[in-house]
């Protein structure tokens, strides 16, 4: 992989221009992490500041840490691009759209959200909830190999996970670490 | 004081985000409700996080910082729930040098937790008690269409809001 310093300086975006591409993308893409980053990619490639390989790869990276996909992977293509302050740009141009979208939104559901059709539209949206965690639940199952030792080890987590929801950062991590043990050691 | 128990909630659930926005929404459930949110609020909020640009679960937490704390309860939310992630991407460099984890494995867990996390998510969120029949057939019918075909889950959400709106206005 290559660093800042090694990358050709005529298609090196500046701090403020990277800022524009991630709050425009932002601004406009509705769904969420899955639906942005296809769109940050092919922005990005488009003005020639990275390739597709390279931009999938520092994707790679940005999954393996926590936070919303979108936040995480503008901080990372960020900071490839333009260094620090690169990282920071891109960052604050993901989040503060849909800030200000839901602040919109909240106070128009503030002023409107007594009226029963906006009580009813609310609440039909809601029902649908339940739903589409299920849908996404199927297909993240449908992809993976499962054994018998993978099904259980997911239903005891997710178990202990639902009967100790205040305790779930523990019982998370945890999990992840006995879970990696035994992974190591299944390989081996 | 309330404020700081938010920022320290969500905090905490900025931890534990792996896997995108939808694996956290149950604990976000879980931590606020109904302490600053009531339960039926809290689905059509995470439906229209969904359906507003931006990650739902940064959504979902502008959103309930919002109802409980106006404008500072939300940047104070979206602000906590986003600096474990921020903080753990500047601190990889320094920690990734000295740690060398089996990345096959860590990926393969991170897997089964994220799939757990989401199981836990559509418990929290699943309707508990008597729910309106029309409303559980929007709710199966959704999970139909974004399953087993490429349609779009705008078209699932906002359908059904359409759909329940109009029942509403026709008085049925």
């Amino acid at each position: 992989m290559r660093n800042v310093a090694e990358r050709d300086l005529a298609k090196t975006p500046s701090p403020g221009s990277l800022f524009g591409v991630f709050f425009w993308i932002s601004a406009v893409t509705v769904g969420g992490g899955y639906a942005m980053v296809p769109v940050f990619e092919s922005a990005l490639e488009k003005r020639g500041w990275i390739d597709e390989k390279e931009f999938y790869e520092l994707f790679a990276t940005a999954q393996s840490f926590p936070g919303p996909l979108a936040f995480t992977t503008a901080i990372v293509v960020g900071k490839r691009l333009c260094g620090r302050l690169g990282a920071w740009a891109a960052a604050v141009g993901v989040v503060v759209p849909p800030f200000l979208a839901i602040i919109l939104v909240g106070a128009l559901i503030g002023r409107f959200g007594e009226l029963p059709a906006v009580q009813a539209f609310l609440d039909g949206a809601g029902a649908t909830v339940p739903g589409l965690v299920a849908a996404m639940i199927w297909k993240m199952a449908k992809g993976r190999a499962w054994g018998l030792r993978k099904v259980l080890s997911t239903l005891a987590l997710a178990a202990c996970l639902i009967l100790a929801p205040k305790a779930s950062l523990p019982v998370f991590l945890a999990g992840i670490a006995i879970l990696y043990a035994t992974e190591r050691r299944w390989a081996s | 004081m309330g404020l700081l128990s938010l920022v320290w909630a969500f905090f905490k659930i900025g931890i534990v985000s792996f896997g995108g926005g939808w694996t956290i929404v149950g604990l976000i459930k879980a931590e606020t409700v109904p302490r600053w949110i009531g339960e039926a609020d809290f689905s059509s909020l995470v439906a229209i996080a969904q359906a507003t640009p931006g990650p739902v679960a940064l959504n979902a937490a502008t959103m309930v910082g919002w109802r409980s704390f106006g404008l500072l309860g939300a940047a104070a939310a979206t602000v906590s729930v986003l600096a474990f992630p921020a903080l753990a991407i500047a601190l990889a460099g320094a920690i990734g040098k000295r740690v060398k984890l089996d990345e096959a494995a860590l990926k393969e867990s991170l897997r089964t937790g994220t799939l757990a996390m989401m199981l836990m998510t559509l418990w929290f969120l699943m309707p508990k008690g008597g729910i309106d029949p029309l409303l559980a057939i929007l709710g199966g019918l959704s999970f139909a269409l974004v399953a087993f075909t490429k349609v779009n889950p705008l078209w699932a959400i906002f359908g059904a809001a359409a759909i329940n709106a109009l029942r509403s206005l026709l008085g049925l």
